[in-house]
């Protein structure tokens, strides 16, 4: 088993595509570290002027016909509070301040676990496909039927597939999400080296910098399992692209009671540590009109964690009994 | 049908049987085939397309399931006790199938580090298949013929007692061809056990001790290749004489069974060409050609499967 998984590994890293994944992965990891940059470099001088005099207009405006905009918000919030009671608007926060005006100091706290959300759907998306091309290439270039005749224990062989493809990936995933993070950090402290992060922060994205690896893992483990039940990598994309339009989009907004039980949510939940999402909540109010709200939920890391859980097992299980059964040609 | 007479065996096979379902319905592959390969040398597996042959490799190397019926190898069980024998069989079943973007020697790396076998042996067999300079090219990039080599030298990495080729020369040109019959008989004289499947008669014909025909997923003879073909049909003769007709008409009031084959006639069952020239002469009638006709496996399959409605094995090329 040992010496298979070997084997594997070394074929793993011999193909080309998931070099050119780890590559791609690379690349925009870089681009969102530019972006990071972008978002956190501070102003430069003609654009400081610049904001200053949008202030000093602002200021005018407000020294001028302050009293009317706030009467004329507060209009519109009692209009408003005639459907929805509930309705509080800003209008005691109308005025320019200098404090808040512009562009915000870049804070780690704050850009990081964004930053760190978009990377992980990035990591999980490589991993599936280089687990899920990873097998199913070899069954459609025919090289398993090859293999078997020299190792006929499918089990090992479907063992040793899956761990090639899981211990591969997690060195890279690690890496990539470390290369992030740390390029992060040093591109706000560099123009905010006044900025501190404290331990709780460093704690809350390690953990979740720790389910990003889990949940890359599972979705490289999955995507293997799928490889092995459907045998081409286009038609498992195409699948996954199918799955993504027509059930979380489609299927998703037209049925929203079922949203918890949609994968999408429930990797974010996962990632999170909970999500929340909204339902139109539809009822006829006490003037005969029909309104419908936006109603909060939230869906927990323990259903996330269950649901992601269970789906993993039951691909893997299934690819499992397909391969050890299946005939190979 | 001729039973084998060898004791010790490669292959057996009982009742072995195979359906495949589909939209359809059901195909029989093979239907109770009982499948004796004697220990050393080459024994062809002849039949036609969709005879059975390679789906009855497929089962013997564990590749598919089979439905009923026994097999082994070396008196192992098959595919329960496959693991214990895989070492001693090398196998190449269709057309080679490699991982196409790596390169021949990377793709019997990886096999050899499986099987763990040493690293060097992977040169040796890539020199033995004269592949040594292309080994270091992707495989996609090689001929239908270097394929081939190659998977030969995927079966040597376990320095096998038994190799099974199926349709081996499928798609090689003729100097291929002769390189794959050569490889096989030399294979067949080093002591090894060569199962080679075809559905060309003259390949059997050329390259194996033995033989199994089967079709219809049935076996019809097995045994020496002389044996299957002297039992199942008496040889002939082809006479070329200046008068055909009134040849025909001697032979034929002789007792003769004769046809008339374009300018020559064909004398069946009948292989004594001196009685043939004393009876034309007799009549002053010369014969100006005389040419014994062997029985080929293809006369032999056709009478094996008269009934049957089979269709005929291909012809050689």
């Amino acid at each position: 088993m040992m010496r298979l998984t070997r084997v594997e590994l070394r074929r793993l890293f011999s193909r080309r595509l998931t070099t050119v994944a780890l590559l791609g992965a690379l690349i925009l990891t870089g681009l969102m570290l530019f972006d990071s940059f972008q978002r956190a470099k501070p102003l430069s001088g003609a654009e400081l002027a610049s904001q200053q005099a949008q202030f000093d207009q602002a200021h005018k405006e407000w020294e001028a016909n302050g009293a009317q905009m706030v009467q004329d918000c507060l209009t519109a919030q009692a209009e408003q509070q005639k459907t929805d009671p509930k309705a509080v608007f800003p209008c005691d926060q109308m005025e320019p301040n200098p404090a808040t005006w512009g562009k915000p100091q870049a804070k780690f706290a704050e850009m990081m676990p964004s930053t760190l959300l978009a990377g992980s759907a990035l990591l999980i998306f490589v991993g599936f496909l280089v687990g899920t091309s990873f097998v199913a290439a070899e069954f459609s270039s025919g090289s398993m039927a090859n293999w078997l005749t020299f190792e006929p224990r499918r089990m090992r062989v479907y063992c040793s597939k899956l761990a090639a493809a899981g211990l591969g990936l997690i060195p890279a995933t690690v890496a990539l999400l470390g290369l992030l993070t740390a390029g992060v950090w040093l591109i706000v402290h560099h123009f905010n080296p006044t900025s501190v992060t404290t331990t709780k922060v460093w704690g809350d994205l390690g953990e979740m910098g720790a389910r990003t690896v889990a949940l890359a893992l599972a979705a490289t483990l999955a995507g293997a399992a799928i490889g092995v039940l459907v045998r081409r990598t286009v038609a498992v994309l195409g699948i996954a692209v199918g799955y993504l339009v027509l059930v979380e989009g489609v299927f998703g907004q037209a049925l929203q009671g079922a949203r918890p039980w949609l994968l999408q949510l429930n990797v974010t939940a996962w990632l999170q540590h909970g999500a929340t999402y909204y339902v139109d909540s539809c009822a006829t109010d006490a003037q005969g009109h029909y309104t419908c709200q936006g109603v909060e939920k939230v869906l927990s890391f323990g259903h996330s964690s269950a649901y992601l859980g269970l789906l993993v097992v039951l691909a893997l299980g299934l690819a499992a009994l397909v391969f050890r059964r299946r005939d190979v040609s | 049908m001729i039973a084998s007479t060898t004791a010790a065996l490669a292959i057996s096979t009982t009742g072995l049987r195979k359906t495949y379902r589909n939209r359809k319905g059901r195909h029989v592959a093979v239907a109770g085939l009982d499948l004796a390969v004697p220990l050393g040398g080459v024994h062809g597996f002849l039949g036609p397309n969709g005879s059975g042959k390679t789906t009855t490799i497929r089962m013997l190397l564990g590749l598919i399931r089979a439905d009923a019926g026994t097999m082994s190898i070396f008196d192992h069980e098959v595919p329960d006790r496959l693991p214990d024998v895989v070492g001693r069989v090398g196998a190449i079943v269709e057309s080679p199938k490699f991982f196409p973007a790596f390169s021949g020697r990377k793709n019997l790396q990886l096999l050899a580090e499986a099987i763990d076998r040493p690293r060097g042996i992977v040169d040796q067999v890539l020199e033995q298949t004269a592949l040594g300079e292309r080994g270091k090219d992707k495989y996609r990039t090689y001929s239908l013929g270097m394929k081939q080599r190659l998977a030969i030298a995927a079966t040597l990495l376990k320095e096998p007692d038994l190799l099974i080729f199926d349709e081996p020369t499928n798609g090689l040109d003729p100097a291929g061809i002769r390189e794959i019959r050569n490889t096989m008989r030399s294979l067949g004289e080093q002591g090894k056990t060569v199962l080679v499947s075809s559905h060309i008669l003259d390949e059997v014909e050329q390259v194996a001790d033995t033989v199994s025909i089967i079709g219809h997923g049935r076996l019809l003879a097995s045994g020496r290749v002389a044996d299957v073909i002297g039992d199942q049909t008496a040889t002939s003769l082809r006479v070329g004489v200046a008068d055909p007709v009134a040849a025909h008409r001697i032979l034929t009031a002789g007792g003769l069974l004769v046809r008339q084959d374009g300018a020559l006639l064909v004398v069946e069952g009948f292989s004594d060409g001196a009685e043939i020239t004393r009876r034309l002469a007799a009549h002053d009638l010369f014969v100006n050609e005389l040419i014994p006709v062997r029985a080929d496996l293809e006369s032999v399959f056709l009478e094996l499967t008269a009934d049957e409605g089979l269709e005929t094995v291909g012809v050689a090329r």
